[in-house]
């Protein structure tokens, strides 16, 4: 059961040099309970789709086409009061940089109490209990010391852990994390995404996970969605698409990461570099770097295909192509 | 050790620094401490670690752009370290560094030729012609067109970038190359070309390499030998078969295990280390990892490990190998009859 569909969205931003087409008709859902994971290189969309599901575009940003819905509910037609108490309160955002997300000016437990004053109806004095066991949930460290503490006096990985607990505050449904374990150390790496995967266990939360590392896919996600470009190329369960990756920009994904016993031998490389966004893509956006171009791929754009139980691939190599 | 290029001993580095009112409080960081490794011509060490360990702070001093406060630094029989600044500056012909980030290291104000002349206008006397010939050949080494010569950074892709910055690092034809993080700002697929590049750069120039990174799987595809390094310290080095085969610190081993595998059915145990690495200013005492480390014992908490080898070539510091000369055995192979005639 989806708890949050997009159906061909389309975003473009306006820039002096003109129209970036970010997101050229994205489609995903994000079943209860899950963790989705949303993958791909830099410029692909990742953040895009992200944030505008929780309508947090940059002003620049225009959404020409698609649905969000959640929970019957298309997030792109409520109104601005309406969305305020969805986001945070319903569908909460994790950024990637905890140091520039968090408000230097205020302690942990102001930041976090202002969740609670606008979306829980907690009465003052017992906000502060509410704090301090949030922030002992996401596992920091004296949580009763902690709400008094700044950012700035926190390490990056605890910095996050406090970002997580303000994102849990008003015990959302989905939580979007964008890259939240890229500006921290393996280690801690490691312990915010243990963390991650027994927040959604223990809370049922679902999560879409943002990240360009398919170890942290392979390893936390249920689910993923590859995107090129601002498309879906290929989505489907972790287990399916490491196991029998179709398309062939996961497989050249997948072949390019330096693997243990290849040592010194050559790495597989996707040759050229991801399109800017400018150009207008006729055809798959992938073929001028595809092994396999055909002369019907700079023409036509292949919709996604059936490749086995939920498992969808778009590519004209698959029988069952159709173009889009 | 004859053909070791670089050879360091006992490398500290120690910064001082002035806090509280009017600096009245005075404090030291050791962010090198006793640093030996040697590097044979020819070969790859890889350095691993997280943020804050000393890695670049060790990159920095072997170029002498840092005073090391202590120890010696060889390179090709040559104590950098005793060596005047003028000879210094002419040894750096010998060995150069490329950066994490082509776009805060190259000077966004010059375009391609000039990034990568610019050393050879510092160091020789070309005329010209002989530049822009030097300044091609450089470029078609690194896999870019002429082109590149007139453009200017923000015009290239941080892949383009990072072929500059490698270029300009290979113009005075340098022995030895420090690496610093050269694909950790690059997407997968051009982190691949970038690799593929600095191997068939080092088999064609015989180029020597330290590179340093904090992502294990590009480490032990690139290096012949690994030192993992934490606050300061090497706590473990041996060959890169060797380290991801038989990791012995309980660090190294929490690296390995913490590092996301791109394949779901790994499924191994994952070891999760408590807290974060302490800081450089007010080290703990004993073994700097003890704090975090779920084998400590008494003397990990007072006495500094001293290294061991564990094996012929693997040294380790860490108390649990304390008795341990060589004690993990081998694994006998038998080779069978057949073979054996071969």
């Amino acid at each position: 059961m989806a708890i949050l569909t997009v159906e061909n969205l389309r975003v473009q931003f306006k820039t002096p040099y003109g129209a970036v087409y970010a997101l050229r008709g994205i489609d995903l859902a994000l079943a209860k309970g899950d963790i989705l994971g949303l993958v791909g290189e830099t410029g692909c969309g990742k953040s895009v789709t992200g944030r505008s599901i929780i309508r947090l575009l940059d002003e620049n940003a225009q959404i020409t086409d698609g649905k969000i819905i959640f929970e019957d509910n298309d997030l792109l037609q409520v109104d601005d009061a309406e969305m305020r108490r969805i986001r945070g309160n319903r569908i909460a955002m994790i950024f990637q940089d905890p140091a520039a997300a968090l408000n230097p000016l205020f302690t942990i437990g102001q930041q976090i109490n202002d969740v609670l004053r606008a979306h829980a109806s907690e009465a003052r004095e017992d906000r502060r209990n509410r704090i301090v066991e949030l922030l002992a949930s996401v596992g920091l460290p004296d949580p009763a010391q902690m709400v008094d503490v700044y950012p700035h006096q926190l390490s990056g990985g605890q910095q996050q852990r406090a970002m997580i607990a303000q994102s849990l505050a008003a015990e959302p449904d989905v939580i979007i994390a964008d890259e939240p374990t890229t500006a921290l150390d393996v280690t801690i790496q490691a312990q915010i995404l243990d963390l991650l995967r027994k927040l959604q266990r223990e809370r049922a939360i679902s999560v879409i996970l943002i990240t360009h590392d398919l170890g942290i896919v392979a390893e936390t996600c249920q689910h993923v969605v590859v995107l090129y470009a601002g498309r879906v190329v290929e989505q489907g369960s972790v287990a399916a698409i490491f196991a029998d990756p179709q398309h062939p920009y996961t497989r050249g994904l997948l072949a390019a990461l330096p693997r243990p016993g290849g040592r010194g031998a050559d790495l597989k490389v996707i040759p050229g570099s991801v399109p800017s966004g400018l150009e207008r893509i006729v055809g798959c956006a992938f073929a001028p770097r595809c092994e396999h171009v055909m002369e019907r791929c700079r023409q036509q754009q292949p919709a996604l295909a059936e490749m086995g139980s939920a498992h969808l691939s778009a590519c004209f190599l698959h029988a069952s192509a159709q173009y889009d | 050790m004859t053909d070791s290029l670089l050879i360091v001993r006992d490398l500290s580095m120690t910064f001082r620094r002035r806090s509280g009112l009017f600096g009245r409080r005075a404090q030291q960081i050791n962010a090198l401490s006793q640093v030996s490794f040697a590097i044979e011509a020819g070969e790859t060490l890889g350095i691993v670690g997280e943020s804050g360990c000393g890695k670049s702070t060790l990159a920095r001093c072997l170029l002498r752009l840092l005073r090391p406060t202590g120890g010696s630094v060889r390179f090709d029989g040559v104590e950098l370290l005793a060596l005047g600044d003028e000879d210094m500056r002419r040894m750096r012909q010998q060995m150069q560094i490329v950066l994490q980030n082509p776009f805060s290291s190259l000077n966004p104000r010059l375009n391609g030729f000039d990034l990568i002349a610019e050393p050879l206008r510092t160091h020789t006397e070309m005329s010209r012609k002989e530049m822009t010939d030097r300044v091609a050949s450089l470029l078609a080494e690194v896999g870019l067109s002429s082109e590149f010569m007139s453009r200017h950074p923000h015009q290239l892709s941080g892949g383009q970038a990072q072929r500059i910055a490698l270029a300009r690092a290979l113009a005075l034809n340098p022995a030895f190359l420090i690496l610093d993080e050269p694909t950790s700002s690059l997407d997968v697929s051009v982190q691949a070309q970038i690799i593929n590049l600095l191997f068939r750069l080092q088999r064609q120039r015989g180029l020597t390499y330290l590179f340093i990174t904090h992502d294990l799987g590009v480490i032990q595809h690139i290096s012949d030998r690994i030192a993992v390094m934490y606050l300061g310290r090497i706590v473990e080095e041996t060959t890169s078969e060797e380290i991801f085969a038989h990791p012995q610190h309980p660090y190294t081993q929490a690296l390995l295990s913490s590092t996301p595998v791109p394949d779901p059915a790994s499924g191994g145990q994952r070891i999760i280390l408590p807290g974060t690495a302490p800081s450089a200013a007010n080290p703990p005492a004993g073994c700097a990892f003890h704090p975090r480390c779920s084998q400590v014992m008494e003397e990990c908490r007072t006495l500094f490990p001293t290294p061991r080898a564990t094996a012929p070539d693997h040294q380790v510091s860490c108390h649990l190998y304390d008795f341990a000369q060589y004690q993990r055995i081998a694994p006998t192979i038998t080779i069978p009859e057949e073979e054996r005639q071969q």
